[in-house]
């Protein structure tokens, strides 16, 4: 009985690995250009603000939960770090990156405390972090100058010995968060609830305040997404992420963790990243336009979630 | 006997993985009779109950209505035979009218022109209340009903077949009384006595008095058999019962030789605990070294009590000391910290977390005594459970494999294995040999005498009478969520079941 | 019996919440009225009627699949493919389609098939209903753009627009119509087998499914239901606007949520009704319109429906039935 379910389980680690490799080599077939190392740095950096995002919503998705307030923070950020870069200087950043963190705070209070499903408190704050961009932005989209983001963000946007600084950020947050959800026992107790809650309850762990911290973790990394999206784009907008949830999601459960909870890596949520952004750029090379992409990455996600969600753990699909 | 049972079930085997739940059961019931069905838990009356009402489907076997053989492959299919099943956790919607709850999925009957003719519904629900002497309004909404309203409608609900196929119908009582007070549990068996002109009855419950006053003829049940078969009017409870646990106590079973005597020095002192609902003023002390066995029937209290003392269920009032100093057991992160261990009934949903491994589910309630530095020590991690695993002899292939794919008995060890890294004082087993196999349970009791001997005191919710005779040193009965009587246990001087019972009930 | 004067009173207890939106919104209605004396002018009634008839006409749909327990995260992506099919079939400036009125049903019907495949994925390959709603949510947003390519489709057609700028009775046309959706999911929901399952469903869909309530086939049908529902909202948006763009259900999904939470239907399932849904678009609108009023910027509705969601939820939570909530 141990066997063939430990098979399973290693062909869900490795497919999404092999998923990675054959997109890779089918898009490369279809346009060799894009195999060339430099095309592929550019094709990483630009993965890499997908993966912040993801990567702090995978713990709240390993706790079985899921926060859709994610581009309402990234988008709310940019705005914070581009209307105060210039006069404030890096005191910005930090600020926009708190203001991600208490957002997510916000969801983790309003989810664990007041007990509304997370999908709908997390909904419900997105609406609240959108209307807090529009006054931080004054409703309209704020440059960035160029001088202030070379001054203060250049560890976002610059580049070292030839590779994007959004790659360094990417595989510190990896590495990082990779080793926070490993070794910790915060990422312990986090697999765990999404695994079994009431036995973590009754083993005398503080539920709740694991969970709050997950989605403090999820809107602190949705925020340093949208200070790195800002940075890249020149400018902060209330909308600016709009079109970011989707594939953000997509890429923590195509890398294989499961929207049931317990199962789950930041590595694989880094391969469900760089996944979602070669069938991007395979999209691109076929000439589908960016806004039908989004039909591409809806029947990815329910695919995704279809073949990764632990069906015997839930009694009933709500 | 010429004319055909009404229902019959013949040589019906039934195996869930691990477990043979029915082993070749046959069983009739006859027109127009109360039949009861009696036997332990997990002897088998559930799963039986579930493939008349075509939850489960049979691996071997047949179901006969009326002498044909039937195939019930779902809940509708039970409907159109005539069966009907009175559930014991109640499935009357509360959202929904009295009325609308006794035709659920059978509106067709109603319809007119695709709409529900909700005056004929009404009509025929107020005629099928009338046979239970229930009068509510039928457009009422079930959520205002008492309890006692509630079984009345499912029963209501039980009978509209009667005009509605064709033949007898069968109806299931799945543990009626077991929430009802003594004026309505006569009420119920009037009906019962009303209904038997029109229907034959399945009567379950484990209040043997009960049965034997409303049924004709009785079955025990006991490891998925059906063991034994008497009229009503030949039977005694003592022999129903000895029936029902099926052998002698023999002393090595529960280790009696190895009980301490329970005179150590005072761990845990209750004194006028009171829960916010199942248990009023308790007190007891319980020593070092000691097993405090709480015997008592479904309602009792001694669940909600077990889960009180373990965090899960704040109490309302009353105090609990440990060694002493008071702790206000407001959660369980709480009691684990002051060196309370609790190994729940539900396993798989309390006990353990699946996906987990066997090391990981160890260290679980300590892993601050595992983490330097804010991370976790790995090594040191699996060294512990790797001692731990050949303590108690746990079957695994390495502390890494999922906790998930060990056996029930393996699994029971590791969450102890967690309460002892933890460091836990007091550990209370709530029903700890449930669904495990023999071999496994014997296990489990070295594990309790090894525990005692160590000195942790322990608090025993047996999952049978003679599991919390053989094993405890003292025993506290509950009943109506108070403490009925102590009973001293020494070895030797063991009080009977029947002593238990009659105080239970 | 203890257990009975318990539930007498929670029934107490619950009567009383139930009748708690319609106390907000009266509420509401005296406190704008005493800012803005505006609030009760025949024009600003009629303005809120024909703010709150798309809002309705969606509400219906969104209320059964709460109701059951659900969610339903493609309003949005309904809307705009519903609203951009529309624009297209009847005169316009993108194709040359003229079916005039016909295009209704054709979006309403569109609808429905995005809301059978959101049932269908749902149920039979057993994924929670706010992802696939969610995936599909998103697709239907993607199908629009993919069609205009980013263009704006212009109606050209009088007649069609009627629909919303005609009046009857001093009326828009589009609020009577909303008024007949009310009316069929009001009767689908009190004297349909699919509304007493619905209500059977969200309360307890084990026990459901034993009493031998088909589940599978009726969630489905609800989400089906829903989206036809949306199919004809995108339609009386398309009128409306006199176009049809990729974002034109931008907004939709959050209006349509708070109305139906704020009007006391709890996201647990089994408890609520369309009616209640009715009340909760009057909150929304009427706190939008004195908003508005009062003249507190529009960016500013999103976050206090934010807040209005979180409220309500919360007051409405029935805990006693919740152990563990994701």
């Amino acid at each position: 009985m141990a066997t063939p379910l430990l098979s399973r389980a290693r062909v869900q680690n490795a497919l999404p690995v092999m998923a990675l490799v054959v997109l890779t080599v089918i898009v490369g077939t279809i346009e060799p250009t894009f195999l060339a190392p430099a095309n592929l740095l550019v094709v990483t950096a630009d993965t890499m603000t997908l993966f912040l995002m993801a990567s702090g919503v995978t713990f709240v998705i390993m706790l079985g939960c899921i926060d859709l307030s994610i581009q309402a923070v990234a988008s709310m950020t940019s705005c914070i770090v581009a209307a105060m870069l210039a006069q404030y200087g890096f005191v910005a950043v930090p600020v926009a990156v708190l203001a991600g963190a208490l957002s997510g705070l916000l969801s983790g209070y309003v989810y664990v405390v007041l007990r509304i499903p997370s999908f709908i408190a997390t909904l419900a704050v997105s609406g609240v972090m959108t209307t807090v961009a529009y006054i931080a932005s004054d409703t309209r989209s704020v440059p960035i100058p160029a001088e202030a983001r070379d001054a203060w963000l250049f560890w976002a946007t610059g580049r070292s010995l030839g590779v994007p600084h959004e790659i360094v950020v990417g595989l510190v947050v990896l590495v990082v968060l990779g080793g926070v959800l490993a070794l910790t026992p915060f990422g312990r107790y986090v697999r765990a609830i999404g695994s079994q809650e009431q036995a973590v309850h009754a083993s005398g762990i503080a539920v709740g305040r694991v969970k709050i911290l997950a989605f403090a973790l999820s809107g602190t990394m949705a925020g340093i997404a949208g200070v790195v999206m800002g940075a890249r784009l020149g400018s902060g907008s209330p909308t600016l992420a709009n079109e970011f949830l989707l594939p953000a999601i997509a890429c923590v459960i195509v890398g294989g963790t499961a929207i049931t909870g317990g199962v789950g890596s930041i590595w694989k949520t880094f391969i469900g990243a760089l996944t979602i952004a070669v069938v991007r750029i395979g999209m691109t090379f076929l000439g589908v336009s960016v806004f039908a992409q989004q039909i591409v990455f809806g029947l990815i996600l329910v695919a995704a979630v279809a073949l990764t969600m632990d069906r015997s753990k839930v009694a009933v699909v709500k | 006997m010429s004319a055909p049972a009404s229902l019959e079930v013949l040589g019906a085997t039934k195996s869930f993985p691990g477990v043979l739940a029915l082993d070749d059961v046959s069983l009739a019931i006859r027109r127009r009779e109360v039949v009861g069905l009696i036997g332990e838990n997990g002897a088998g009356k559930s799963t039986l109950l579930k493939v008349l009402n075509g939850i489960y489907q049979l691996d071997q076997g047949e179901v006969r209505v009326a002498g044909k053989p039937v195939q019930i492959r779902h809940p509708r299919d039970a409907f159109d035979h005539g069966i009907a099943m009175v559930f014991q956790e109640q499935s009357v919607f509360s959202t929904l009218s009295v009325a609308e709850n006794i035709f659920l999925a059978r509106e067709a009957e109603f319809l007119r022109g695709g709409l529900i003719d909700r005056r004929r519904l009404n009509e025929a629900a107020r005629a099928e209340l009338a046979k239970v002497h229930l009068d509510v309004d039928p457009r009422r909404r079930c959520a205002g009903l008492t309890f006692a309203e509630r079984q009345m409608v499912e029963i209501a609900k039980a009978l509209s077949l009667d005009t509605r196929i064709e033949g007898d119908i069968t109806i299931l009582l799945d543990e009626p009384t077991s929430m009802l007070e003594q004026r309505e549990v006569d009420l119920l068996f009037e009906i019962v006595a009303d209904l038997k002109d029109r229907a034959s009855i399945v009567f379950i419950s484990h209040r043997l008095d009960e049965v034997l006053e409303v049924a004709d003829r009785v079955y025990v049940m006991r490891d998925g058999k059906v063991v034994h078969e008497v009229a009503s009017r030949d039977a005694t409870i003592p022999e129903l019962h000895r029936h029902m646990v099926g052998r002698a106590l023999h002393h090595e079973y529960y280790r009696e030789a190895r009980q301490a005597p329970g005179d150590g020095a005072a761990v845990l002192e209750v004194e006028g605990l009171t829960g916010r609902h199942g248990f009023r003023d308790v007190s007891f002390t319980l020593h070092a070294g000691e097993v405090l066995g709480i015997a008592g029937v479904v309602g009792s209290g001694r669940e909600a009590l077990a889960r009180c003392l373990a965090g899960l269920e704040p109490p309302a009032a009353g105090t609990v000391r440990i060694d002493g100093r008071k702790v206000a057991l407001a959660s369980p992160s709480e009691a684990v910290a002051r060196g309370i261990g609790f190994i729940p009934s539900e396993r798989k949903t309390e006990g353990l977390v699946a996906g987990l491994s066997v090391a990981e589910n160890m260290t679980l309630a300590a892993l601050g005594r595992f983490t330097a530095r804010g991370l976790i020590r790995v090594a040191e991690e699996t060294k512990a459970a790797k001692s731990w695993i050949e303590r108690l002899s746990i079957k695994t292939p390495s502390p890494a494999t999922p906790v998930g794919s060990l056996s029930g008995g393996n699994q029971q060890k590791v969450v102890l294995a967690k309460w002892r890294i933890a460091g836990s004082r007091v550990v209370i087993l709530d029903h700890p040999t449930r669904g495990i196999d023999v071999g496994a349970k014997e296990d489990v009791y070295t594990l309790v005498r090894d525990m005692t001997d160590e000195g942790l005191a322990v608090i025993l919710l047996g999952d049978t009478l003679e599991e919390v005779i053989g094993l405890s040193s003292r025993i506290l009965v509950m009943r109506d969520g108070r403490i009925e009587a102590e009973l001293e246990a020494p070895p030797g001087g063991k009080p009977g079941q029947v002593d238990l019972i009659a105080r239970m009930v | 019996m203890a257990s009975g004067s318990l539930a007498g009173q929670r029934n107490r207890f619950a009567r009383w919440r139930g009748l708690a939106p319609v106390g907000v919104l009266v509420l509401l209605c005296v406190v704008i009225t005493v800012i803005s004396p505006n609030f009760l002018s025949f024009s600003n009634l009629v303005r809120l009627l024909s703010g709150a008839a798309i809002p309705l006409v969606l509400v219906m749909g969104a209320t059964f699949v709460i109701l059951m327990g659900s969610i339903d995260l493609s309003v949005e992506g309904v809307v705009a493919l519903a609203a951009v099919i529309t624009s297209m079939l009847v005169l316009n400036d993108f194709t040359s389609a003229d079916l005039g009125l016909l295009a209704v049903p054709v979006a309403v019907v569109a609808g429905g098939c995005i809301g059978f495949v959101n049932g269908f994925v749902h149920v039979r390959l057993k994924i929670p209903s706010f992802m696939a709603t969610l995936g599909f949510g998103f697709a239907g947003v993607g199908v629009a753009t993919a069609i205009l390519g980013g263009f704006t489709v212009r109606i050209a057609d009088r007649g069609f627009r009627e629909l919303a700028l005609g009046r009857f009775l001093d009326v828009p046309f589009s609020v009577w119509l909303a008024g007949m959706a009310v009316l069929v999911a009001w009767v689908i929901q009190e004297r349909t087998r699919l509304g007493r399952w619905v209500y059977a469903i969200g309360t307890d869909e084990v026990t459901a499914k034993h009493a031998g309530v088909p589940v599978e086939r009726t969630r489905i049908l609800v989400f089906t239901l829903a989206g036809l529902f949306y199919g004809l909202g995108g339609a009386l948006a398309a009128a409306q606007l006199g176009q049809g763009h990729a974002l034109m259900g931008t907004g939709r999904l959050f209006t349509t949520i708070t109305a139906v939470v704020v009007g006391g239907t709890a996201l647990s399932g089994g408890v609520g009704s369309v009616l209640n849904s009715v009340i909760g678009v009057g909150i929304v609108i009427v706190l939008t319109n004195g908003m508005v009023l009062m003249g507190i910027p529009p960016y500013v509705q999103q976050g206090v429906q934010g807040l209005m969601i979180i409220v309500a939820v919360a007051l409405a939570l029935d805990r006693s039935r919740l152990v563990v909530v994701k």
